[in-house]
């Protein structure tokens, strides 16, 4: 197969097992809007109004985030329940459309709640064109980061049982325990350090500035500089491609 | 000309308490268009040999070689020429038979007419067109195997692999499949397969290979495995013996409160007269493919012990 056959094969698997799911079950959407809007509804009752644009960008970043964990589940899924992976294994497609295709087909799923994030944020701050672009941006690593982490993660289990609260456990870590819906200076600042442990806070630190929200002062001083944070996402997105192109078990050892 | 070449090839999985061997030194040839059954036990090393061959598993020592290609070092090479049909596969959820034929031909790089016209192809040779366009979570367990063996034989690979591929149909549809494997074998596949459907095993394989304890057994025809027990004849008593009596002639069975001796050919005369003195209804025929199978690797456990 050309490089042309792989990348219609990348459409089709988005085809498989996006656009088909969602146009048969549209309420699977629901599930990815439940989550992240309900924390949004919470900041908005709870907290001071300031902090509601930063719940929409960490309900954008949720989102993305956590199409890691449905791109993990199903892997897990089609693998061990279905034995489809195998099928297309046993095929000339790659694993690297595979992955990309089942990585697309996560992002169709998490689409209307994206657009609808962007759109209240679109509504509430005066993004800049250039603002809006590094957003996108940040968007894509992390959706890269994300997916690329969750099949990495699916193939490492022989049991679907087992694989469930792995995937909560690191997609929580990666999106509820880092400062993602509030600006990381509230964290205590002697324990800042620790939120960058997580790539989703440079993740944040640089959606925020993209949606022209401060970030505050960190400590120490360097946590807060925008190349720091471009590093540290990239360095995160690459990390996890990484390791998903050279660790996951394509073929089981 | 060969299809596939395996020589040495062992397959060890960590288990629990200590290593568990499930291919143990297999050598094994399947000729280029055959129609080639594997069979064996549960547990038997069969599925694994079909991974390893297919490039899903690594093997722990020992080759494999495809269209001659080597499986564990150019998998990219034999990808493009297999097919697979894995073990209680499920098609997906919200796919349509029609779909699923479809869009895993034109994943795999077929054009839209080829696609097209080996959908409708399919979609009557396995009959399916009556769902044709129901989801997959519609259909039953029967429905969905066929829907997923009809999407790997579209593909008319090269070398197809099919892991009880008919596990869950009722008789009709285990024909219309049997039909659509003989017909992709007469355009050329090279087809091996795995079944415990002893009559399918026998309608479909040319050749055949028994694996027991991760080793291979036999390797032959039907008939020829027949002989290889001799004890081709299956000779069954409606009464007037006892199984002591019929012990020192070949294997007894008991089938439904009859007695069943597997024997040579050379017993048979002895036996019928001395039932007809008795007045023992007596019924003569081939030993099945099963009781030959249950008979060689009845005696694999025994060597083994």
């Amino acid at each position: 197969m050309t490089w042309v056959d792989q990348g219609r094969a990348v459409l089709r698997l988005c085809y498989f097992n996006g656009i088909i799911p969602l146009w048969r079950s549209p309420l699977l959407i629901a599930a990815v809007f439940l989550t992240p809007f309900s924390f949004l509804f919470f900041l908005k009752v709870v907290a001071p109004a300031a902090a509601f644009p930063y719940g929409v960008v960490g309900g954008i970043l949720f989102t993305v985030l956590f199409s890691g964990n449905g791109m993990l589940n199903d892997c897990a899924y089609l693998r061990l329940e279905r034995q489809l992976q195998q099928v297309f294994v046993a095929s000339p497609v790659r694993s690297f459309s595979y992955v990309l295709g089942m990585a697309l087909s996560e992002l169709a799923f998490t689409l209307p709640a994206l657009v609808l994030f962007l759109g209240i944020l679109a509504a509430i701050l005066p993004i800049s064109v250039g603002g809006f672009l590094l957003l996108l941006g940040v968007v894509l690593l992390t959706w890269l980061m994300a997916t690329t982490l969750g099949f990495l993660i699916s193939t490492m289990f022989r049991q679907l049982r087992e694989i469930w609260p792995i995937g909560t456990l690191i997609f929580s870590g990666l999106a509820i325990l880092p400062p993602i819906f509030y600006p990381a200076n509230v964290v205590p600042s002697d324990v800042q350090w620790v939120a960058f442990l997580a790539p989703s806070t440079y993740a944040a630190q640089l959606a925020e500035r993209a949606a022209g929200l401060s970030t505050g002062s960190l400590a120490p001083a360097f946590l807060g500089s925008p190349v720091f944070d471009l590093i540290g996402l990239v360095g995160g997105t690459v990390l996890f491609a990484l390791a998903a192109a050279y660790l996951a078990r394509w073929r089981e050892p | 000309m060969e299809a596939l070449v395996a020589r040495g090839l062992s397959k060890t999985y960590r288990g629990r308490d200590r290593p568990v061997a499930a291919l143990d030194g297999v050598d094994l040839v399947v000729e280029r268009g055959r129609l080639f059954g594997l069979l064996g036990r549960n547990g038997a090393g069969k599925t694994t040999f079909i991974k390893i061959a297919a490039t899903l598993l690594l093997p722990t020592a020992g080759t494999v070689h495809l269209f001659g290609h080597d499986v564990v070092r150019a998998p990219e090479r034999v990808r493009p020429d297999v097919a697979l049909v894995p073990q209680e596969g499920r098609p997906f959820y919200h796919m349509t038979p029609r779909e699923h034929i479809y869009e895993y031909l034109r994943v795999r790089g077929a054009s839209s007419e080829t696609a097209t016209a080996r959908t409708e192809e399919l979609l009557d040779a396995m009959g399916l067109r009556a769902v044709e366009r129901e989801p997959s979570y519609r259909l039953s367990g029967g429905f969905q195997q066929r829907t997923l063996v009809a999407m790997i034989l579209a593909t008319e690979a090269p070398f197809l692999f099919l892991d009880e591929p008919t596990l869950g149909m009722d008789p009709f549809a285990r024909r219309q499949v049997w039909e659509v494997i003989r017909a992709a074998a007469r355009k050329g596949s090279t087809v091996l397969l795995t079944t415990h459907y002893l009559d399918e095993a026998e309608q479909l394989s040319e050749e055949l290979a028994v694996i027991e304890g991760g080793r291979v057994l036999y390797r032959g025809t039907a008939d020829s495995l027949r002989s290889t027990i001799r004890r081709e004849v299956r000779l069954q008593f409606s009464g007037g013996f006892t199984t002591a009596e019929l012990e020192p002639f070949g294997k007894v069975l008991v089938d439904r409160q009859r007695l069943v001796l597997l024997t040579a050919r050379a017993s048979v005369r002895e036996l019928t007269e001395l039932a007809l003195q008795r007045g023992s209804e007596v019924t003569v025929g081939p030993v099945t493919l099963e009781e030959a199978f249950l008979e060689l690797v009845g005696r694999g456990i025994e060597e083994d012990l």
